[in-house]
């Protein structure tokens, strides 16, 4: 084999090939070895600002989950009045509706075939069931010790965050876990509030904030970019503000975390890139490109 | 293995070889060797790594080795099983996991796996496949017990996902300290070599081989209109995905063209819709799971053999169908081009339009006789891949292994430690050195020189050849599995 002198190495060019009986050792290294190695052809080369601009999601939903508990606070202090906060939700909500259907010129709508008359019964249901079952809602943990509601508020709503699509393609998200996960949360802490009524209006706070206004979003996103940079801001100013309202400190560390991934992990995320070192070659498992589904269907 | 059907519907092929006499090679061992074949892959299931193990072995007896082989227990098969020519199987009683590998705790199969090893005198341990975790932990025992080790990759593996990641990371730890690795193409070895950072040097390339005398064309067993036969498991790795498009798109072109797949898998219920959808009922013909001895008969029905595989270290099937006489259509993936030259395949991208070019080239050929005989492919084919040549091509590695040190635990520990990374590095460290001192326990329980030999069936002097009388060697048997 390699101890083997191998005489008329030089006259013969070695091939890639395994059905011909070369002269040489089976342990031999050409100088083409590896010669089809390929690094990062799939690499993306990222742009600063844009992946600034895509950490919004994040700063988004980081907001929404810190304005849910100021508000939450505010109630269960009595310094915010229901009635108020309902008023409140319920126009931002009219405005809301009113702008998803401006801000695409009503394609979405033509795209789904879903009628207003559809969207007003699903309100309607949604807010004389919550209404209805909010009593029970009030007395649902009453057996449980406080401590142990607030602790699974906080696992329930870091689970949100955890499992909340932010237009990632991975195993992980899924919106429907991550939503339920944010109602179960906002169920916990409404019923630590002094009333009925005011679990019945927490939950559906909870409804717009995490379910209706990352709709809008995504959707002020994908159409007009400049005035979503805007809105992220101006929330994520009202909620620091919020927060700065009941504790300062909290308000810097939530201040400074926005920060980080908003600018320091997109700075970190590009110098990474560099180190990078994605191996191709023809040991890669073959795609499959085409669509077959239309051999089946 | 990630797409492994366990299958034991399978019966035992025919002895290879067996009309090859020892004599007539061409160069004689100078040295014997007692070598130990460990995978969780063998008979009764079915598939590229079972046959390679076997016939090398059988090879390896016939050349004067003595051989073992060293597997987990498959439902009933358990305990020591001898097949053709004394090839003796330990078949040991462990948890299996998943896809016919075994659970490991690196540790638990020690005191087994010494046993063997001692009281089968095995001076060379060669483990098979790298999702065996049966053949990572020989190769580990053996090395905490100073036998020279040998490892074959037969399959190709990516980098991209966290799986692969993790299980590069533990053929690193696995194989930085083996001494020799067979792989059994060059893509093959180029991935293993980036796979475990080995250096390339130390990686030997032996391919796979075919018996030809197992797979011999018969035209007279093919029909008036073309046919094209796909036989492999029906699973997304070999790409059956593809093939769905392709049925309908050349059916509907040629009148007079059919297609046999023979497989069994989880792919199969999507061929049928094709079939039924297209209403190529008589056309098209799904055979299920063909048993290894009726391969040969449904490759020589057709004159196309078609393979759509997304990945393959290897590929035996083109290389049977090709001794069988077909000319082959395959994709361009892994380590096919090296497997046949230019005349004998048309290589295709993996799309279903590359292929089918490929196919309607081919059919074009073959209808205007521009293609060489079946015979000729054969003959020509049955001169690339002989288990003879895989054998005597191993024995050189066994040989140069044997004339190399097996590192001490002193140089064991600092190759893991500066070769795997500080983390992974120290943490296998720590394990050599418990498996060692759980060595030192077992040889203090039970000293080696306690271990009966055991009797050799093949090798120097196997028992094989000799006539035993009847009752001693089942007194023999009965003494083992007490021992055991």
């Amino acid at each position: 084999m390699c101890d083997q002198p191998v005489t008329n190495t030089k006259e013969v060019k070695w091939q890639k090939v395994l059905y011909k009986r070369q002269p040489f050792p089976d342990n031999y290294v050409d100088r083409r070895f590896l010669e089809e190695l390929r690094k990062n052809i799939y690499a993306r080369k990222y742009q600063y600002w844009a992946v600034v601009f895509e950490s919004s999601v994040v700063i988004q939903q980081l907001c929404s989950v810190c304005v849910f508990v100021v508000i939450w606070w505010y109630m269960d202090e009595g310094l915010l009045a229901p009635h108020w906060l309902l008023a409140t939700g319920l126009a931002s909500s009219l405005i809301g509706y009113v702008l998803f259907d401006l801000i695409d010129g009503g394609e979405g709508r033509q795209k789904s075939g879903r009628t207003r008359w559809a969207d007003l019964k699903s309100a309607l249901v949604f807010i004389t069931f919550t209404y209805g079952f909010s009593p029970v809602l009030k007395t649902l943990t009453e057996s449980v010790s406080t401590d142990t509601i607030y602790a699974m508020s906080v696992f329930m709503l870091l689970g949100h965050l955890i499992f909340f699509d932010y237009g990632a393609n991975a195993a992980i998200v899924s919106s429907t876990l991550s939503l339920n996960m944010a109602i179960f949360a906002s169920v916990c802490l409404a019923s630590r509030l002094p009333r009925s009524l005011h679990a019945f209006i927490m939950v559906t706070f909870a409804i717009q904030i995490f379910a209706l206004w990352p709709m809008l979003q995504k959707k002020m996103k994908a159409c007009t970019p400049r005035s979503y940079v805007g809105v992220t801001l101006l929330f994520a100013f009202s909620a620091f503000g919020g927060l700065l309202s009941i504790s300062a400190v909290g308000a810097i560390l939530f201040a400074l975390l926005l920060v980080s991934i908003s600018c320091l992990c997109p700075f970190y995320l590009i110098r990474l890139q560099l180190f990078k070192e994605n191996i191709h070659g023809p040991w890669d498992e073959a795609e499959i490109k085409e669509d077959l589904s239309r051999f089946l269907s | 293995m990630a797409c492994r059907g366990g299958g034991d519907h399978v019966k035992l092929p025919s002895p290879p070889l067996s009309s090859v006499n020892p004599g007539s090679f061409a160069t004689c061992p100078t040295s014997f060797h007692n070598i130990c074949m460990v995978s969780d892959f063998f008979y009764p299931n079915m598939g590229g790594v079972e046959s390679h193990i076997y016939q090398l072995s059988q090879c390896l007896i016939q050349r004067g080795h003595k051989v073992i082989i060293v597997t987990h227990a498959y439902e009933d098969r358990k305990g020591i099983r001898y097949l053709t020519n004394g090839l003796k199987v330990y078949y040991l009683p462990l948890k299996v996991m998943y896809n016919q590998s075994t659970a490991t705790t690196l540790f638990h199969s020690l005191p087994l796996l010494r046993y063997i090893f001692v009281r089968e005198r095995v001076t060379v341990v060669h483990s098979h496949s790298s999702f065996s975790s049966l053949a990572h932990d020989a190769l580990f025992h053996a090395k905490t017990m100073g036998l020279h080790t040998v490892f074959t990759d037969h399959s190709l593996f990516g980098f991209a996902d966290v799986s692969s990641v993790l299980t590069n990371k533990l053929l690193t730890v696995s194989l930085c300290d083996t001494n020799h690795i067979i792989c059994v193409s060059y893509t093959s070895k180029e991935n293993t070599v980036l796979r475990a950072a080995l250096n390339p040097e130390i990686v030997s390339v032996i391919p796979n081989a075919v018996d030809p005398t197992d797979f011999t064309p018969d035209p007279c067993k093919r029909h008036g209109s073309i046919t094209i036969v796909v036989v492999s498991r029906l699973v997304y790795r070999k790409g059956i995905d593809l093939l769905c498009g392709i049925i309908p798109k050349l059916c509907q072109k040629y009148q007079n063209l059919n297609f046999i797949i023979g497989g069994e898998g989880p792919k199969r219920i999507i061929l049928e819709e094709v079939r039924e959808k297209y209403e190529l009922h008589d056309r098209v013909r799904l055979l299920g799971a063909l048993e290894h001895k009726d391969v040969r008969d449904v490759l020589v029905q057709g004159h196309i053999f078609l393979n759509t595989s997304l990945t393959e270290a290897f590929c035996m099937a083109i290389v049977e169908a090709a001794s069988c006489g077909l000319q082959i259509v395959s994709t361009r993936v892994g380590g096919i081009p090296e497997v046949l030259p230019e005349n004998l395949i048309v290589l295709c991208e993996p799309s279903v339009k590359s292929l089918c070019e490929g196919l309607e080239k081919t059919i074009l050929q073959l209808n205007s006789g521009a293609l060489p005989t079946p015979e000729n492919i054969h003959n020509i084919v049955k001169t690339f891949y002989t288990w003879t040549n895989v054998a005597q091509r191993t024995e050189k590695v066994y040989e140069l292994v044997l004339s190399e040190d097996v590192l001490s635990l002193n140089e064991r520990l600092d190759r893991l430690i500066s070769h795997c990374g500080s983390v992974t590095g120290h943490m296998f460290a720590l394990l050599a050195v418990l498996n060692y001192l759980f060595l030192i326990f077992l040889r203090w329980i039970i000293p080696d020189s306690l271990i009966d030999i055991a009797v050799d069936a093949t090798g120097p002097r196997g028992a094989w050849t000799h006539h035993y009388p009847h009752s001693e060697k089942r007194d023999d048997n009965e003494k083992v599995s007490e021992t055991r």
